[in-house]
């Protein structure tokens, strides 16, 4: 009986897999196509054989699409893997990066930048790179003052950055001049791939896979992470050393996606529930799997954002749509589901 | 001979307030001991300081003659195993995968259990009459099962010393008399040291070799059960446990109110 439960889970994961990865392809081929400017199958074909097509065509598709493309799938999976990584280790299906005040960090690096130096896209991503790190060094200097083991520390530690960073950012509004700055400060909380150039994917790519690739390489500490303390430690992992690396690396992941993007909403937290309902699993391959539908998550909500409206609409707007319903979903299968 | 765990003039506490104080207490290879007191008296507070999860204020505790009071998390785990009141909730695993817990400290920060390590974890389930449930998710199994699974991760961690703080108190009676008789038939077998906190006394009658009785801290006296006659027993449960008489019968003492 355990042979046969054991071989109908195997094809069961197989198949997410599959139907994920699949609609994954289509969807990145689909964001390549879809735009103001749209290319059609054919085209991206000849683009990549080496065939015949105008030049414009070549230029947007190299450019613009592929590097958006890239883009979308880079920041869908790395928010992820990230809020899986989270949910799993503080022990709460509701955690996500922002937990420990990434966001409101690049948010008020992001604001400082556009007021106190200028609006430049380079600066405002520096900017609301090394607030996101900042915040999260923040954070755990004040756990480690308080020579606390226990993870909810860490949350307390969150929820205080954060609210020195929101209000450091209503100052910042209150002095940003209000047609300019203010506007540039909101748009920025409100995420979009509309800037995205191969060079900025380029240019975060490095940290992005330090990031991703070094979650990947611990999953086994972040399952032993899920148990309390005193179990863990008990089964010979270094808390304090263990954990700090787990979120030094989350936090360079994070901050990597969120400094081109801005924030996304929402990506985070529903992916590694979706991923969870499929496999009925909490593990490495939770892990995967939700940075596959991250991706996803993040494709269609930026295709849509480039075409349902004649303007493009926020990213976060539309991760917002798709999160609700699943959420609301979740919430109503919860009962006894993982608590 | 040196014995495999031996505490010498242990102090600890939490912060400033000192609980367990100047404590030596030593288990030999194969022998199973039983820490008994009641609520408050520091038994989970030394055997947390044992474990190194509460910082040691003075004293010793060494495993095979080796000080690892200083040790870090992965050095102890090789030293010794814990079993906790309750078990973490852990949810989305397999009972196999809990199992395979239990090598993290053999193993490399980055590697993952291979296939003979697999093996291993399922014959230790097997051996606990779980071969079946391998595959199972673990939030299913009941909770008498869910501590087996757990003793079977302590196995495979492969400690001498096995430290355990009233593993048995989510169980009933036949779990709990189940749980127990595994744990005493591996420290026996296998030769391992086992000290183990049990609110019960009539389990620790029943189950272990040596009784070590504390109160304010302290332990006030040992009781080795096979050579012990029933008044040495009775006088020095009496010291906790107030107004008692052991009675014997035919598989040994049990402990009533007088």
């Amino acid at each position: 009986m355990a042979k046969q439960s054991n071989l109908a889970h195997r094809k069961l994961v197989t198949a997410a897999f599959l139907v994920v990865g699949a609609a994954l392809a289509a969807a990145a081929l689909g964001s390549c196509c879809v735009g103001k400017y749209p290319i059609s199958l054919q085209e991206i074909g000849r683009i990549l054989t080496g065939g015949e097509v105008e030049e414009m065509t070549r230029r947007v598709f190299w450019n613009l699409r592929l590097s958006r493309t890239a883009m979308a799938v880079l920041s869908g999976a790395g928010l992820g893997l990230a809020g899986a990584v989270y949910q799993i280790i503080f022990k709460n299906p509701l955690a996500s990066p922002d937990i420990i005040g990434i966001s409101s960090g690049a948010n008020l690096g992001a604001a400082a930048a556009i007021v106190a130096v200028s609006g430049a896209m380079a600066t405002v991503a520096a900017g609301a790179f090394l607030g996101g790190l900042l915040a999260v060094a923040m954070v755990m200097l004040l756990v480690r003052a308080t020579r606390s083991l226990s993870t909810s520390t860490y949350v307390l530690a969150g929820i205080i950055i954060s609210a020195v960073a929101n209000a450091m950012i209503m100052l910042l509004k209150y002095y940003a001049d209000s047609d300019s700055e203010l506007a540039a400060i909101e748009y920025w909380t409100m995420g979009s791939l509309a800037s995205v150039t191969a060079s900025k994917v380029l240019t975060i790519l490095p940290f992005w896979l330090v990031g991703f690739g070094g979650l990947l390489l611990l999953h086994r500490q972040v399952g032993l992470l899920s148990l309390n303390e005193e179990e863990c430690r008990m089964l010979g992992v270094r808390l304090r050393p263990i954990r700090r690396v787990i979120l030094l690396l989350s936090t360079l992941l994070v901050s990597s996606v969120v400094s081109v993007t801005g924030l996304i909403s929402f990506t985070g937290l529903i992916a590694p529930h979706i991923a969870r309902v499929m496999i009925r699993r909490q593990n490495t391959q939770t892990m995967v799997l939700s940075a596959l539908v991250g991706a996803l998550v993040l494709l269609i909500a930026d295709i849509l954002a480039r075409s349902l409206y004649a303007a493009e609409l926020p990213l976060s707007i539309l991760t917002t749509v798709i999160g609700v319903p699943v959420l609301l979903w979740f919430m109503c299968k919860r009962k006894g589901e993982i608590a | 001979m040196t014995p495999l765990l031996s505490v010498e003039h242990l102090t600890s506490g939490y912060g400033r307030r000192t609980v367990v104080r100047d404590v030596s207490l030593s288990v030999q290879r194969g022998e199973f001991c039983a820490l008994l007191g009641l609520n408050g008296c520091g038994k989970s507070t030394l055997l947390k300081s044992i474990c190194g999860l509460i910082p040691v204020q003075g004293g010793i505790c060494a495993v095979e003659g080796e000080d690892c009071t200083h040790f870090h998390e992965r050095q102890r785990a090789l030293k010794m195993s814990y079993i906790p009141q309750r078990g973490s909730p852990i949810a989305g695993k397999t009972v196999l995968d809990v199992v395979l817990m239990g090598y993290n400290a053999r193993l490399h920060l980055f590697e993952s259990p291979g296939r003979s390590l697999k093996q291993q974890a399922l014959d230790t389930l097997g051996q606990m009459g779980l071969g079946e449930k391998a595959d199972l998710d673990y939030a299913e199994l009941s909770e008498g099962q869910k501590q087996l699974v757990i003793l079977a991760r302590t196995l495979v961690q492969d400690a001498p010393v096995m430290l355990m703080d009233e593993p048995d108190s989510a169980l009933d009676f036949v779990n709990r008399n189940m749980v127990l008789h595994q744990i005493r038939t591996i420290i026996h077998t296998q030769n391992r040291g086992g000290l183990i906190t049990l609110h019960d006394p009539n389990f620790a009658l029943a189950y272990c070799d040596r009784l070590l009785m504390m109160k304010n801290g302290s332990i006030l006296t040992q009781v080795p059960l096979q050579t012990a006659g029933r008044d040495e027993i009775e006088s020095a449960l009496s010291q906790i446990y107030g107004e008692i008489r052991v009675l014997q019968h035919p598989g040994g003492f049990v402990m009533v109110r007088a």
